[in-house]
């Protein structure tokens, strides 16, 4: 289910000198292991999206 | 598997007929049955949490509360305390315990088998079928029919659990007035293989179809993933206390959009329902003592009238617990005959409860440090404390484990759902986690690759296996003036730290826009941490109140120089990974401000590849968008 998470935040605007910074070749911290719980419609929604090979653009439909 | 009607034959009747699938809390004292999310069915005795317990009396089968109260004057028939010992081998049953029930024997007839041995009266000559179900007849039956003769009957554990289970289905059925097809089975986490199988196995002997064994953790996820009114972000942490009567068990859950997994657990099988009944049986033995100078020495009795007046006791305060867990006001707890023939009423409200049970409070309240501890977290990370079982319905309990906690923490006593049997009622989650997992799993369809999604709900199951990330991720609006040691702008998470993958996260916000009409950002990993200090109280200038009170009281004057411990949620910038800038359209003008609506949305794949997208959320909704990529980790 596609979901839009609401912040209630209201950011300040860009400073005048600000430009994007390059990306770094950076990428996320290393990923850990764990084990779901088989429970829910979160986790029906999980296998079925591997199993079928759905993007959750796809699964949404 | 063949008694239930759900085999696909691929017509379109089979999709029309709804099976009727129930959820089933299977304690060690007591059960529930629930269908879908609604409140637990209540069997013909009008009881929601039916007693676990099963007892003979002549030709007459009890079960469920009405057995528990044959435990006065007819323990030896009557069995309960067998959920824990499922799946067990004699020889691996301590025997160290007070016996208050029909005691576990060695199987005549089966190597190291537990059994239960009861006195039956054998109907005849015209044998009815022995009714193992629903409610017994009254004992008064107008004319025996013949003589019956007394004889003996041998249970193993299974047997026993199998009568209990079909009794409870059987009850749920009546009242829902149609057959169950299909059921999930709540277990504790620290229930093994064996214990598993023997459960299916008296579960399927009831005739019950099994759709699965849901941990009591994973039941919880379910409740709590739906039905939450609560202003309770999709992603948090939960600490789950369930208080059973015969053990303490604790997890750590990470919860992400309904999808959860422990970060830990803790059981402990000596802060329970049993210790609390033992400190209130006490009381009230000590009152009755005081009330009629009659002796009664309880927890442990050894003289037989004494262990009759504790059994009758230990009957009376359920009544008493449910209204003290209630109401702050007196409790009373009554009982005909308590000992010597003299009658006993007495009342403790809750002040006094608390301070009887305090040692047990605090215990659970150690536990849950240490298990927070073992995690790597802080008590501060607990967004969420859910509470299980009945002995979890003391507000006591919620108070002592909120000293530590952050005062932001939801608990079912802040949100006011801990009564009424709705989503924060303690005795019921379980049934009603089982109850909605079972209709998740029915709307599981009978294709190949369906059949594959419903073996990912197996224990165990390779598809369970997921990672997960280790920091958290999420975006920094740049600002003008940032102060020194900031982040340099307005942090916003978007994937928080322990969410397995693949995920998604969309957020929408406003920003305010800058001159050119453009709106950037940066994605940042962050470390999160929790500072604590250590401050001394300043000294009582501004409180006039305590300086009255300080009557030169040394002792008080000692306890006003201890430390009092501050906590404050850190975010340290951990590495840079990419950033958007892009132009909008629609400006809204208001109080001086302009600002856009955007969305922002992270799609983390399996690998940890991250593709961030954001957009400008327009009337007209045409979309420009923006994205970046950041590859996954080697
Ligand atoms: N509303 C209530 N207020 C106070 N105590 C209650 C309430 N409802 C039930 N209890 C108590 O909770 C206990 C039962 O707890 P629970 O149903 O969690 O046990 P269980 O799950 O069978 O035990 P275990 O988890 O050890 O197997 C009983 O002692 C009962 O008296
Ligand atoms: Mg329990």
């Amino acid at each position: 289910m596609k979901q839009v998470i609401e912040v209630s935040v209201v950011p300040p605007p860009l400073p005048q000198n600000w430009t994007p910074p390059e990306s770094s070749s950076k990428s996320i911290s290393p990923l850990v292991e764990r084990k779901l719980l088989p429970a829910g419609h979160a986790y029906l929604g999980h296998v079925r999206r591997a199993i079928h090979k759905l993007s959750f653009e796809e699964h949404d439909k | 598997m063949a008694a239930n009607g759900t085999i696909p034959n691929g017509t379109a009747e089979t999709a029309k007929t709804q099976p009727t699938v129930v959820g089933i809390n299977f304690g060690n004292s007591y059960a529930s049955i629930a269908e879908g999310l609604s409140e637990c069915i209540a069997n013909e005795d009008g009881e929601r949490q039916i007693a676990c317990a099963i007892s003979f009396h002549g030709e007459e089968l009890y079960i469920g509360n009405q057995a528990k109260h044959q435990l006065v004057k007819n323990a030896h028939n009557t069995i309960i305390g067998f959920r824990n010992i499922l799946g067990k081998k004699f020889s691996e049953i301590p025997k160290d315990k007070a016996v208050v029930s029909a005691p576990v024997i060695q199987h005549p007839d089966i190597p190291d088998e537990p059994a239960y041995r009861v006195q039956v009266l054998n109907p005849a000559p015209t044998p009815l079928p022995r009714s193992t179900t629903g409610t017994p007849a009254a004992s008064n039956l107008p004319t025996p029919r013949s003589e019956p003769t007394p004889g003996e009957t041998v249970l193993t554990v299974s047997e026993v659990t199998s009568i209990f289970l079909r009794s409870l289905v059987k009850s749920a059925e009546d009242f829902l007035g149609k057959k169950v097809t299909g059921a999930v089975l709540s277990v504790p986490a620290w229930f093994d293989e064996a214990q598993r199988a023997a459960l299916e196995k008296a579960a399927s002997d009831a005739d019950i179809h099994v759709l699965q064994l849901l941990e009591d953790a994973g039941a919880v996820a379910v409740t709590t993933a739906v039905g939450q009114d609560t202003d309770l972000p999709v992603d948090r942490t939960q600490l789950v206390v369930d208080v059973g009567q015969s053990s303490l068990e604790l997890s750590l859950l990470s919860m992400r959009h309904g999808l959860a997994y422990s970060l830990g657990t803790i059981t402990d099988f000596s802060a329970n329902g049993d210790s609390i009944d033992e400190k209130l049986i006490k009381f009230f033995a000590k009152e009755f003592t005081k009330k009629t100078k009659t002796p009664l020495t309880v927890c442990p009795a050894t003289d037989n009238q004494d262990k009759r007046a504790e059994a009758k006791l230990r009957l009376a305060i359920e009544h008493t617990k449910r209204t003290l867990s209630a109401s702050p006001g007196a409790a009373t707890c009554s009982v005909e005959s308590l000992k010597d023939g003299l009658d006993f009423t007495g009342s403790i409200n809750r002040l006094r409860f608390d301070m009887e049970v305090r040692p047990i409070y605090n215990q659970i309240y150690d536990k849950v440090k240490e298990l927070v501890e073992s995690a790597k977290l802080d008590l501060y990370d607990i967004d969420e404390v859910v509470y299980v079982g009945g002995s979890a319905s003391f507000p006591g309990l919620d108070e002592t484990l909120a000293q530590g906690l952050s005062e932001s923490v939801v608990t079912p006593f802040t949100a006011g759902t801990v009564i009424g049997g709705g989503v924060g009622d303690p005795t019921t989650i379980l049934a009603r986690g089982c109850a909605l997992q079972a209709q998740v799993l029915s709307s599981i369809g009978h294709s190949e690759e369906d059949e594959e999604v419903r073996k990912a709900f197996q224990n165990d199951s390779e598809w369970t296996k997921a990672k997960a990330t280790s920091k958290s991720i999420g975006l920094i609006f740049p600002e003008e003036n940032a102060g020194e040691g900031s982040l340099g702008g307005q942090w916003v998470p978007v994937i928080l730290k322990e969410t397995p993958l693949p995920c998604r996260r969309i957020v929408g916000l406003q920003v305010e826009v800058s001159e050119a009409a453009k709106v950037g950002f940066e994605v940042w990993e962050v470390k999160e941490g929790v500072k604590i200090e250590k401050v001394k109280p300043p000294k009582d200038e501004d409180d006039p109140e305590e300086e009255k009170q300080e009557g030169g009281n040394p002792d008080e004057d000692d306890e006003e120089e201890e430390e009092i411990e501050t906590k404050e949620k850190t975010l340290e910038k951990e590495s840079f990974l990419t950033s958007l800038l892009f132009d909008v359209e629609e400006i809204e003008k208001k109080d001086g401000r302009s600002t856009a609506r955007i969305e922002v949305q992270f799609l983390l794949g399996a690998d940890g590849k991250l593709d961030v997208t954001a957009w400008e959320v327009k009337k007209s909704g045409k979309q420009q968008k923006a994205t970046a990529t950041v590859s996954g980790p080697s």
